[in-house]
């Protein structure tokens, strides 16, 4: 399905967008901890999600939820972008200041210090569901009815 | 020194939602009583465009707005602005463009802009224009709707802008134009005649 390789940006910024508020909170003073300017202030919208059947039928349009998105840059020139799901703007701000600081010379630190715990966060919590999951998984067999 | 797109982006309205609705009602206000300015949000400048100049994009166009942009106003910081804050394409083509972005320079030639059908005059294109001022010109009278009289306008535009717009003004078909400068917007309509005096400087 996803043939497409993943940049590094494209990882972090989904990372940022499924960081929960309380995980985002503690480096709230960090990441505003610098002079920045609000490109475009957070600002809450409407995007279609559309599904496939089955992940490779044709499209249909599943429903419509809240986005909020927001663009910050640093006074190092270094723009911020965040989109993340529900209308939370102060996470939005805080995702997008996230992001602009992981383009600037201090990569590999917000890297170690905010990305990769977040990121084992999410992936510990989508195994523990998968695993949660999987207890509940049937099997079925099909029998052969001996018509012939 | 090459820059990214993102460098060159800056902020616009403070409040976008109802800075572009006070600068939405300015511009029904100015084409409606024409000749009368009306004063906009301040907006920061994209040099060459002014602060009036940009606030009148800010809330006129989005993506369903083609703009066309007279050469001055066609930098990489307008074109990365306005694609970040209004999503509007921008069209090479005259004859696509619902907006047409133009400084004084390019009043002397409006052709190929679409001045609507007898079916849709709606759809011609509008024309935003910056100048330096809206005064210190030849004063002319303006009649039609929206004016008690006739009014004196005094802005700064040479013959052949009128003479141009005269010929594109088949009503209903014909060319609305905004026009700007100094943090105001004033108002030409296509149904605003230009009375007598336009032949002393014609």
């Amino acid at each position: 399905m996803h043939t497409r390789e993943q940049s590094p940006r494209q990882r972090w910024m989904a990372v940022l967008a499924r960081a929960s508020a309380a995980e985002l909170a503690p480096f709230e003073s960090a990441l505003r901890d610098c002079a920045y300017q609000l490109i475009r202030p957070a600002e809450i919208g409407m995007t279609l999600v559309r599904g496939r059947m089955g992940g490779t039928g044709a499209p249909f349009n599943l429903g419509e939820m809240s986005v909020t998105r927001c663009v910050v840059r640093l006074a190092d020139g270094s723009t911020g972008y965040s989109y993340r799901a529900g209308r939370d703007k102060r996470q939005a701000e805080l995702a997008a200041l996230a992001d602009a600081h992981l383009q600037g010379p201090q990569q590999s630190r917000w890297l170690a210090e905010l990305i990769e715990p977040l990121a084992a966060a999410q992936a510990r919590r989508a195994a523990q569901q998968a695993a949660e999951t999987a207890t509940t998984r049937v099997e079925f067999f099909t029998l052969l009815r001996g018509e012939d | 020194m090459h820059r990214a797109p993102s460098d060159l982006l800056q902020a616009a309205f403070a409040d976008p939602v109802l800075d572009a609705q006070k600068c939405f009602r300015a511009a029904l206000k100015a084409l409606s009583e024409p000749g009368t300015r009306q004063p906009l949000v301040s907006v920061a400048a994209i040099e060459p465009l002014q602060a009036a100049g940009y606030a009148l994009c800010l809330s006129l166009l989005d993506n369903d707005t083609p703009l066309w942009l007279a050469p001055a106003f066609d930098t990489p910081a307008i074109r990365t602005n306005l694609a970040f804050h209004c999503g509007c394409p921008i069209v090479e083509t005259r004859g696509e463009a619902m907006f047409a972005l133009l400084d004084a320079a390019a009043l002397d030639d409006l052709s190929g802009f679409y001045a609507g059908s007898e079916r849709y005059p709606d759809q011609s294109c509008t024309l935003l224009i910056q100048l330096e001022h809206l005064d210190r010109g030849p004063a002319l009278s303006w009649q039609g709707p929206g004016i008690d009289g006739s009014r004196l306008v005094g802005l700064p535009l040479a013959p052949a802008f009128w003479q141009q717009r005269a010929a594109r003004n088949d009503f209903p078909r014909g060319l609305d134009a905004l026009i700007c400068a100094d943090g105001e917007v004033l108002g030409l309509p296509r149904s605003t005649r230009i009375g007598d005096s336009l032949q002393e400087v014609a």
